[in-house]
């Protein structure tokens, strides 16, 4: 379970967010919209530790992030995947897979590298284990960008605007591997603009607005004419990421 | 009147300086290239005192003659610290901390250059501070480092040159010697200049080969 209680994060005199409580039980995926400067990114900056929070907490697994040992702990729990990739450019794709597993994990070499082979099968990449970053597509990056996460088996998948740099075909790759990770029952928390695919595969969708959570609907409710629809903001919102 | 005419004992003579040249190259390198990127960790790591400190060196270092750094170590630090200092110690003590200086600057630049998202990725993936430089950081810094450094030893292997004021018989004061004593000046600086190039090649082509390796990465091969 990850537990976020009244969160609250400000650069200078910016609040980014803004009292946000937030609950993510196992085997969930919960979709996070907003419009940009909503307080999206950030939130999983937090989560993952990359931001202190200036007030509030967060709970990984009974673990606080506050604490320099509770924060180690809670990382091990998360996999983060990045918009802009972040892949290690003087590793190969297999070597960005190893690194972790066999530096934190201390998985020995040989059972690291068939599972990051394997990871690397399933999304269609076991050609291109020897290859570089540069010598990768944005697509082909972020699915090993995808499998660095899952190889040290984290129990929920922090996923952050992971297509925003990506073309439509090359987003529907990575699209295609994330709903079979949810198929699969992959805990997940995903940042996106991706309206109609997040409706796909999601079980809630969160909407925060300038650092405040303005929903926090199961899926069919948020997009009921009733539900979140009724709300202004929201409303105003999706029909403008439909145009 | 004396021989003017060069013998093979010239020769010997000659490659004994190169060997005392190179060997002094070779030591002050290793040793600068150690102190200098110490120097860039404490920087890096933010070691109260110690980063500050270090930072005042490298400007001192950097900014002040190698000959007067010589003088100062060769005839200064004796009188300072009551004891003798031989023309070698001198050398090695002068150019290491002068070579140290130089790639201080060099190191900062290439952490640096290493991208925050770099290390952000390896701290949200649990590597601890030694992981990340040992794993990210080391390796990139490196591949952009060795491009400057390669100037800054070819620049360095000249400058070593100096030391033949304080007495020590390296290649150029060999070659001093061979001008007294054969009274041929073109001849003896054209062969003393050529041997520096040969080593300066060397050193470059070395450094250029290591940089193929460092950056393969960035090499484009085709997809």
């Amino acid at each position: 379970m990850i537990e976020i209680d009244g969160v609250i994060k400000r650069y200078g005199a910016n609040t980014v967010l803004d009292g946000v409580d937030l609950r993510i039980a196992p085997g969930e995926v919960v979709s996070i919209l907003g419009a940009s400067g909503s307080g999206k990114s950030t939130l999983i900056r937090c989560i993952n530790g990359l931001e202190r929070t200036d007030g509030g907490a967060i709970v990984v697994d009974g673990h606080r992030i506050d604490d320099p040992k509770g924060l180690q702990r809670a990382r091990r729990c998360c996999g983060t995947v990045f918009q802009s990739f972040n892949l290690y450019p003087h590793l190969t794709a297999l070597q960005n897979i190893t690194l972790a597993p066999t530096e934190v994990l201390k998985t020995p070499r040989r059972q690291a590298d068939d599972e990051a082979r394997a990871l690397l099968a399933a999304v269609g990449l076991e050609e291109r284990a020897g290859a570089y970053p540069a010598q990768l597509s944005g697509g082909q990056r972020q699915r090993v960008g995808i499998c660095r996460a899952l190889a040290m088996k984290p129990r929920y998948l922090l996923l952050d605007e992971v297509t925003s740099a990506l073309d439509p075909e090359m987003t529907a790759d990575v699209l295609a591997i994330l709903a079979r990770l949810a198929a699969d029952g992959t805990t997940m928390l995903f940042v996106t603009h991706e309206i109609d695919f997040a409706r796909q595969i999601s079980s809630r969708i969160v909407f925060l607005d300038q650092g405040r959570l303005l929903a926090d609907l199961p899926t069919s409710e948020f997009f009921a004419p009733d539900g979140g629809l009724a709300q202004p903001r929201i409303a105003q919102f999706l029909s403008k990421m439909k145009k | 009147m004396h021989d003017t005419g060069f013998t093979h004992h010239d020769l010997v003579l000659l490659l004994q300086g190169l060997g005392v040249s190179v060997g002094l190259f070779a030591a002050t390198t290793i040793i600068g290239l150690a102190l200098g990127t110490g120097w860039a960790l404490l920087r890096y790591y933010r070691v109260p005192l110690l980063a500050p400190a270090v930072a005042f060196l490298a400007e001192l270092l950097k900014n002040s003659p190698v000959l007067v750094q010589l003088f100062l170590v060769f005839f200064g630090l004796p009188v300072l610290l009551e004891t003798d200092l031989t023309p070698v110690e001198a050398a090695l003590i002068t150019l290491s901390g002068n070579t140290a200086a130089f790639v201080y600057v060099i190191a900062v630049s290439a952490i640096e250059s290493v991208g925050r998202e770099q290390l952000e990725t390896a701290r949200v993936f649990g590597l601890g501070r030694w992981q990340t430089l040992r794993r990210v950081v080391a390796p990139q810094a490196a591949a952009f480092g060795v491009g400057p450094l390669t100037g800054l030893l070819v620049n360095q292997l000249q400058v070593t040159s100096l030391i033949s004021v304080i007495g020590v018989v390296d290649l150029t004061k060999a070659g001093a010697i061979l001008n007294v004593r054969t009274l041929a000046p073109f001849v003896v600086w054209t062969v003393v200049g050529l041997l520096y190039y040969l080593v300066a090649r060397l050193i470059a082509w070395s450094c250029s080969r290591l940089e193929t390796r460092l950056r393969a990465h960035s090499q484009w091969k085709g997809l």
